[in-house]
């Protein structure tokens, strides 16, 4: 489970126990998400600022905005090419995180349901999250920018082979 | 109530009696504190016009508690399940499927007690929308409706005449108040209160600052859950029976458990600094349906407040068959670790045998935490910046919720992503053998191959059943 290995890239179809990298499209979902929210309060404190009896200061604010977006571009970039899956043949491995590593694996009679949300901006993007439940709240597996028909295939796969081999709690 | 009747049934009619009991002596000392000063008279009089408010209170109570109480029914269904139909203005029909049923509680608060009144838990597994509880029944019809829920679970289904028959149980340890007592006094969350507490009244003290609720609250609330744990706890009896292992605790509130065999999800021992002398250990479980929410979920969760470590290793031998903590080879963490977890270095260590995963940590207090390859839910690594410097992870394996979780900290990265992934294997294989829900037709089989009751070796409290 090193973080060094290759990524299959999102739709194309890995061997088994291959890495399925996240879609990139969720790289640009976020970023546009974050960049409406923090564009739109740099502006709402520039222009507060530009009212002071220190206008110039609304220049700082510009900066400091434009280099949280940037440094969050640079930010985003990196955790989604940190997230990947893979669907071994007992359990489903799901990893994450650049600062903090977690690596989760579940196994297959494991799973208590399946979740796959799409929130509006993930919709214009065509992409889903996949969200595993164990009887463990502690389990957090999450697999987020997953093509739809991908995520809709996974939901579909997980549900099966958990079906196989669940056997209660 | 005989036997199995699909008869809707009502609770105990005294249930609004024992509902406005309860609220009795917080509604008067409640008033006392914020209308006390305000009302004229002597004292005297001022004490009798805070119990009739306290009375009216009270009644208004009464009253609501006995509109729901002819709105309350329960019966089982065709399926066999119990059902449960409440609310006044909003029906509600809830439904508990036994075949999901972890464990049933009998709690008699003190009010309820003298009444001869019992409260009704069953626990069932993926209960996230509230919990179900049948408050009041009569002793006796609790007591029978807790067999009959048990023997359902089981598997057996009594005819329509006969009620299910009372399970014989043995007790296997009692716990001396004495024990429990000294155990909680030198326990460590007191400890850490009453530490706390003289740093808060420090602080006070020379910055005659006047934050005086402040002060109440950091000295009393160690003193309050101090007691707390000994009125909970108070003669803690654990005995055997076929359709379980039964709990019992409590001197106001009585609570009593019936925990069906396989229902433990994972066991933690732990003994704090000051037990070391005594040879004290506490067990502690996670139980589905029980989750990690309030106090009184809490409590449930303990196996053995306190108990020497011989007698603890006896109860575990019942909760989890075949395990042997001491026998499970355990490995020792890499020097690396020294430098992340100072204090806990010579003491963390995991392993496994056939049945078990088992993580040990802490210096001040000790703990081994032990689940079960069957109920291995998930299996996750981590590793933050810290531990990466040193090239170290941890492996976390998870528990439905509860007071214990299982976490093989700091190993070396290579030994945790091996060990992460056997355990899943392991937890994938186990469950191919795992034994069926219904726990009835296993235990009938091997009741018949061996007559004789199982060997115990506790010595004390062979007394048997009450």
């Amino acid at each position: 489970m090193g973080y060094d290995r290759e990524l299959i890239r999102a739709g194309e179809r890995p061997e088994p126990g291959g890495w399925i990298a996240v879609s990139p499209k969720l790289a640009t979902a976020r970023r546009l998400v974050a960049g409406a929210v923090i564009g739109v309060l740099s502006v709402v404190v520039m222009v507060g600022l530009a009212f002071t009896p220190m206008p110039w200061l609304a220049l700082v604010a510009l900066l400091v905005g434009v280099g949280i977006i940037s440094w969050s571009w640079w930010l985003i970039g990196r955790q989604v090419a940190a997230t990947a899956y893979s669907e071994r043949t007992d359990d489903l491995v799901v990893r994450s995180g650049i600062l903090f590593h977690r690596t989760v694996l579940v196994p297959y009679g494991r799973m208590q349901l399946v979740d796959v949300t799409s929130g509006p901006v993930d919709r214009r993007f065509g992409i889903a999250s996949v969200q595993l439940h164990t009887a463990a709240a502690t389990t957090d597996a999450t697999i987020p920018g997953v093509p739809a028909e991908d995520a809709a295939r996974l939901r579909d796969h997980l549900a099966a082979l958990g079906e196989a081999r669940s056997a209660g709690l | 109530m005989s036997g199995l009747s699909t008869e809707p049934r009502r609770l105990h009619p005294l249930t609004p009696v024992a509902q406005a009991g309860r609220v009795a002596p917080p509604a008067f000392f409640g008033l006392a504190i914020v209308a006390g000063g305000d009302l004229p008279g002597g004292p005297l009089l001022r004490a009798l016009l805070l119990a009739l408010m306290a009375l009216a209170i009270v009644a208004v109570v009464a009253g609501f508690a006995y509109v729901s109480w002819t709105r309350t029914t329960f019966w089982f269904d065709d399926d066999g399940d119990l059902r449960i139909a409440s609310g006044l203005f909003q029906r509600q029909e809830r439904r508990v499927q036994l075949s999901r049923l972890q464990a049933v509680d009998v709690v008699q608060p003190i009010v309820a007690r003298l009444v001869g009144l019992a409260e009704l838990k069953p626990e069932v597994a993926g209960g996230e929308s509230g919990k179900v509880s049948l408050a009041f029944l009569g002793e006796a019809d609790a007591q029978e409706l807790r067999n009959e829920l048990l023997a359902r679970a089981a598997g057996i289904r009594t005819g329509d005449q006969e009620a299910a028959p009372v399970a014989p149980e043995r007790v296997l340890v009692r716990v001396p108040p004495g024990d429990l007592a000294l155990s909680l006094l030198i326990s460590e969350s007191l400890i850490a209160g009453v530490l706390i507490a003289v740093v808060v009244v420090g602080v006070t003290f020379f910055t005659e600052g006047a934050a005086a609720i402040g002060l109440l609250i950091a000295v009393a609330a160690p003193i309050l859950s101090t007691i707390n744990g000994f009125l909970a706890n108070y003669d803690f009896t654990v005995a055997e029976s076929p359709d379980g292992l039964r709990l019992r605790r409590g001197l106001l509130t009585t609570r009593s458990q019936t925990v069906p065999p396989g229902r433990v999800q994972a066991v933690e021992i732990s003994q704090p600094l000051l037990w070391r002398r005594y040879g004290w250990v506490r067990v502690r479980v996670n139980i589905a349906g029980y989750g990690g929410g309030d106090q009184a979920e809490g409590e449930s969760s303990l196996l053995l407040p306190v108990a020497p470590v011989v007698v603890a290793n006896a109860i575990l031998a019942r909760v989890l068959p075949g395990v042997e903590v001491e026998r499970v080879p355990l490995e020792p963490v890499p020097p690396a670790a020294r430098r992340r977890a100072w204090l806990q270095y010579p003491r963390l260590a995991a392993g496994y045998d056939d049945t078990v995963f088992v993580a040990r940590t802490g210096r001040l207090v000790r703990k081994i935490s032990l689940i079960p390859h069957v109920r291995t839910q998930s299996v996750r690594i981590t590793q933050g910046p810290w531990q990466r410097s040193l090239g170290l992870a941890s492996v976390h394996v998870d528990s439905t919720p509860g007071p214990v979780t299982v976490t093989a900290a700091h190993r070396t990265l290579e030994d945790a992503t091996q060990m992460a992934a056997a355990q899943a294997a392991r937890a994938t294989a186990a469950r191919l053998v795992a034994p069926p829900e219904r726990w009835m037709t296993e235990r009938m089989q091997r009741l018949v191959a061996s007559r004789r009751p199982p060997e115990t070796n506790l010595d004390e409290e062979r007394a048997g059943a009450s």
